[in-house]
């Protein structure tokens, strides 16, 4: 076991983890935050994207123990954030998720889409989201909300 | 009407949960004291079982089959002549028949200590040849999957037709052998069981990933000899299904077992190396194809011999044999051909069970078909388009019975191929193909139609001679005591967003807000008997019980409603939310508070079923309504790599009366991603010795958000004249055509070259072959 120190969704966490476990795993067996979700556990589909200080990761790839003095924000952790409530209302409009399985993954990776490249356009959307992948939609709900908030934040929205 | 009922784009309702991360899947639920299971798995395609070696010490945290008292292996019937059915036991009984199946269980706190018991645990074998080739599978002396069988064909069936007149008459006859390769189906969520004994109910609970609770309830209390009424299967969040959620697994039936054995809860979760090496795969198909077509193009009839690769084992409860049956049945697509006659083999190997995947042996049946009709419109000279067009079904002809038994109700085929190629301008690419492209590059059109017999009723299930014949299916329509309501489903949504859409059905009849309504589904506990969401007939069937619930639920309403207002049932309407007489209205909360609070001002022959009713529906006739589509694309392909990319895409489609668009568009764009998986990159190969080759997504191709391009879509709309509202099916068309279309466009780009494919996935290095066979080259 090793002592690791961190913030999760602006909370500070203490835990003892087995250096072997994954982020995704202590974040959602031992924190209970199960908004991430485990899609291949070894780094392609991109379902357990959260943002590790500021930046979209994998967490089925990082360990817990790696973690330590890190600011970890899941998909449970941006109930406050402007930009991901325009990126959720922009999803449901433009049906951007079916089964909900890739959708906080996606989210989160959308988020640093429009926050990061505010002038992309849809060739480079599609690039950006190729470490997402998506079962259900053929990605042009999702690739539909995510150009729709680009150009609201564009226009000043 | 508020306007929010069929035909508008509502916002699905399901929506919330998921993007804030509050879902609840099956790995999401947490019970104290759970168990988890991790699989040893057969590292052989075929092999006699010699020991099962324990770790000392932890014997009793490692079940082999012997260990599982009571547990009986799955056995699906069916009463199809000649079939043969094969025991699937939970963990391997004497021999294992395909990589990954399942020979001990380990248990442990966690996934990681189970895993690492796993991994101490030796499994002694004697190795027996594989017989991995489907065709190999059926030659004599092939390696035996099950010796008692003494070959291993599990079903021969045929369709028997005269072709002589037309093989005489013919100006051309075209064959090919076409192949669709096996993959796996990739749920964004694996597959996943829950299952503890709940005391208080004295019934086995379990959660499991499933599209079919009820018949997982009756699969489990079957096996593990069970009575029914002490099994409640719940599904919750499912993320995603395609077919492959329609079966009892093993695993599950091993969680469920140690449950009641070991006094705790007990779980499997999936991982994406289990299902991509274990569980059941999809679509493997073999044609050799005929069609015998006049000067024009216009197909006489056609022959063919269909080989479908099951597996090692059949599934409870459908069985191995829907594929074939499918593809028998399916051949002729929307084609007018008279003369028809097919011979279909389902052959066991040493390889995981095959199981029908979103389309349903038709994307195999389309690419056949669809590929040999642009094969005879080069042979004739003509644009593939309308060659389609010359031998479909015309409207005029609806409804039509095909030679193949199929009755089309409604539609107008040829004018979707039309609009079709007017969307994707085949013009223009004909211009550009003529101009050339300044790198080399090579671009090709193409076209793939299909019919699809959608919300199969049970005359169709009875003639495929499985045991689960779906009849009526019921739903429950519920006044709350303010005047909400509740719609109670035994089908289970993943992904179609039946907790609008059949909220939206309800909303047309009764005039409540589809904010102001509950669906709740996926559970035995709660909701009326259902065979489940397959076959694209939850919006149907469910729909059009929904719609009949909440229609008697409105008579029992009317009649209080006029009792409340004091005039006759006669002169009062049931619509937007309130009863309406000729002088004034009662909202259905008033209904409601009557009904539940004060009795005492009912009318004295009120309905005692109350505000509450169960009705069952199923269309008349019931062999299903067929929705169809043609899809349309242009790839862009390079002779140099092999690569193929898909410039545009276009579905021109008609699934009846909608009942939400935007959901319709969801499930047709999605469906077609899927198809591009299928006709491109999704493989699960197998080497000689029956050794699973994709085991990750390094090895197994997924298409990301840049290699699906933005998906058009026309929507056409001819309702059925069979089903409620005429509603037709449309979850799995859109992967039907799509390994045709991408298939089609690949071959009239090859054209210059003399070069064709003929199987999925249009691998570089498939296209290099090809062009090299075509040089004369060995590839």
């Amino acid at each position: 076991m090793t002592k690791v120190s961190l913030t999760v969704n602006g909370e500070p966490v203490r835990a003892e983890v087995e250096p072997r476990t994954s982020l995704a795993d202590f974040l959602r067996e031992r924190l209970r935050l199960t908004g991430t979700h485990l899609g291949c556990e070894h780094g392609v589909c991109g379902a357990c994207t959260l943002s590790i200080d500021g930046v979209p990761m994998r967490s089925c790839i990082v360990y817990a123990v790696s973690c330590e003095g890190a600011e970890v924000t899941t998909i449970e952790g941006f109930d406050d954030d402007a930009v991901m409530a325009s990126l959720r209302e922009a999803f449901t409009e433009n049906h951007g998720l079916q089964c909900g399985y890739c959708t906080p993954g996606m989210l989160v990776t959308a988020r640093d889409i429009v926050t990061r490249l505010p002038d992309a356009d849809e060739r480079r959307v599609r690039l950006e989201l190729a470490g997402n992948l998506c079962r259900c939609t053929g990605y042009v709900g999702i690739v539909r909300a995510i150009l729709a908030v680009l150009d609201r934040r564009r226009a000043g929205g | 009407m508020t306007g929010r009922g069929i035909g508008a784009s509502v916002l699905r309702k399901e929506d919330g949960r998921f993007m804030t991360g509050r879902g609840s899947f099956v790995a999401d639920i947490a019970l104290p004291g759970t168990l988890d299971i991790a699989f040893v798995r057969s590292s052989s395609a075929h092999a006699r079982i010699s020991r099962v070696v324990k770790p000392t010490g932890a014997e009793d945290r490692v079940l082999a089959a012997a260990d599982l008292a009571g547990l009986l292996p799955m056995r699906a019937p069916s009463k199809l002549p000649g079939y043969k059915p094969s025991d699937y036991p939970a963990l391997a009984i004497g021999k294992v028949r395909f990589v990954g199946e399942p020979v001990a269980a380990c248990l442990g706190a966690s996934r990681a200590e189970a895993e690492d018991l796993a991994q101490a645990v030796e499994i002694v074998y004697q190795e027996l040849p594989p017989v991995v080739d489907m065709l190999d599978a059926r030659a004599p002396g092939a390696p035996l999957v099950h010796e008692s069988w003494g070959d291993n064909i599990v079903l021969e069936t045929a369709v028997d037709g005269d072709l002589e007149a037309v093989r005489a008459q013919a100006a051309h006859s075209v064959s090919r052998e076409v192949r669709m390769s096996r993959q796996a189906m990739v749920p964004m969520e694996m597959r996943a069981v829950l299952a503890r004994w709940d005391h208080r109910t004295d019934q086995l609970l379990v959660y499991s990933s499933t599209q079919v609770p009820h018949l997982i309830r009756a699969g489990i209390a079957r096996f593990l000899e069970l009575e029914q009424r002490r099994v409640r299967v719940i599904a919750p969040d499912v993320g995603g299904g395609f077919g492959l959620k329609c079966y009892v697994q093993p695993e599950e039936l091993v969680a469920c077992w140690c449950a009641i054995h070991l006094g705790r809860p007990a779980r499997w979760i999936q991982d994406r190396r289990e299902h991509l090496v274990a569980d059941a795969n999809c679509r493997e198909h073999h044609y050799r194809i005929t069609a015998h077509a006049d000067a024009a193009g216009r197909i006489l009839g056609v022959e063919g011999e269909i080989t479908v690769d099951a597996g090692a084992y059949s599934i409870y409860p459908f069985t191995n044999c829907l594929e074939a049956a499918m593809a028998g049945g399916n051949l002729l697509g929307p084609y007018a051909i008279e003369a028809y006659r097919v011979k279909t083999w389902t052959v066991a190997t040493n390889k995981p069970p095959l199981v029908p995947y979103r389309g349903v042996a038709r994307p195999g049946v389309a690419f056949a078909m669809e590929t040999l009709i642009d094969a005879v419109a080069r042979e004739v000279g003509r644009e593939p388009h309308e060659v389609r067009i010359d031998n479909m079904v015309p409207p005029s002809a609806m409804p039509y019975t095909n030679a193949a038994r199929k009755v089309f109700d409604s539609g107008d085929y040829p004018e979707a191929v039309a609009r079709a190629a007017q969307m994707i301008d085949v013009a223009a690419v004909r211009r550009r193909q003529r101009a050339g492209e300044p790198d080399g590059r090579l671009i090709g059109v193409g076209f793939g139609s299909y019919t699809e017999q959608t919300a199969h009723g049970t005359s169709v299930f009875s003639s495929w001679g499985v045991q689960m014949v779906p009849g009526y299916e019921q739903a429950g329509a519920k006044l709350t005591p303010d005047g909400g309501l509740e719609i109670r489903v035994g089908v289970q949504s993943h992904g179609q967003g039946m907790e609008t859409t059949l909220a939206q059905v309800a909303c047309e009849v009764l005039g409540i807000d589809p904010d102001r309504i509950a669906v709740i589904h996926g559970d035995t506990g709660l909701t009326p008997y259902s065979t489940g969401t397959y076959a694209s007939r939850s919006i149907v069937m469910a729909g059009g019980a929904a719609a009949r619930a909440c229609r008697a639920l409105a008579e029992r309403m009317a009649r209080i409603g006029a009792h409340l207002m004091q005039c006759e049932t006669d002169d009062v309407r049931v619509g937007d939310g309130v009863v309406a007489g000729p002088a004034g209205m009662v909202p259905f909360s008033e209904i409601g508070r009557v009904w539940y609070m004060n009795p005492e001002e009912l009318p004295d022959d009120v309905d005692m079923g109350g505000v509450e009713a169960v009705i069952g529906y199923r269309p008349d006739p019931d062999h299903g309504t067929f929705s169809y589509a043609t899809h349309a694309a242009v790839i862009r392909l390079d002779p140099e790599t092999g690569a193929v990319e898909v410039l545009d895409y276009t579905v021109v489609e008609d699934c009846g009366t909608m009942v939400n668009p935007m959901v319709v568009g969801g499930q047709c764009q999605g469906g077609a991603a899927q198809g591009i998986g299928t006709a491109l990159f999704e493989e699960s190969p197998f080497d000689a010795a029956g050794q699973p080759l994709a085991s990750t997504f390094a090895d197994y191709h997924l298409p990301g958000a840049s290699e699906v391009p933005a998906i058009r879509i026309e929507h056409m709309i001819t309702p059925s004249p069979h089903t409620e509202f005429g509603i037709k099916g449309v979850g799995e068309g859109g992967t039907i055509p799509t390994p045709a279309v991408i298939g089609n466009a690949v071959n009239d780009a090859l054209r210059p070259l003399g070069a064709e494919v003929a199987e999925t996935p249009i691998t570089p290095r498939r296209v290099l072959a090809a062009i090299a066979a075509a040089r004369g080259e060995a590839a």
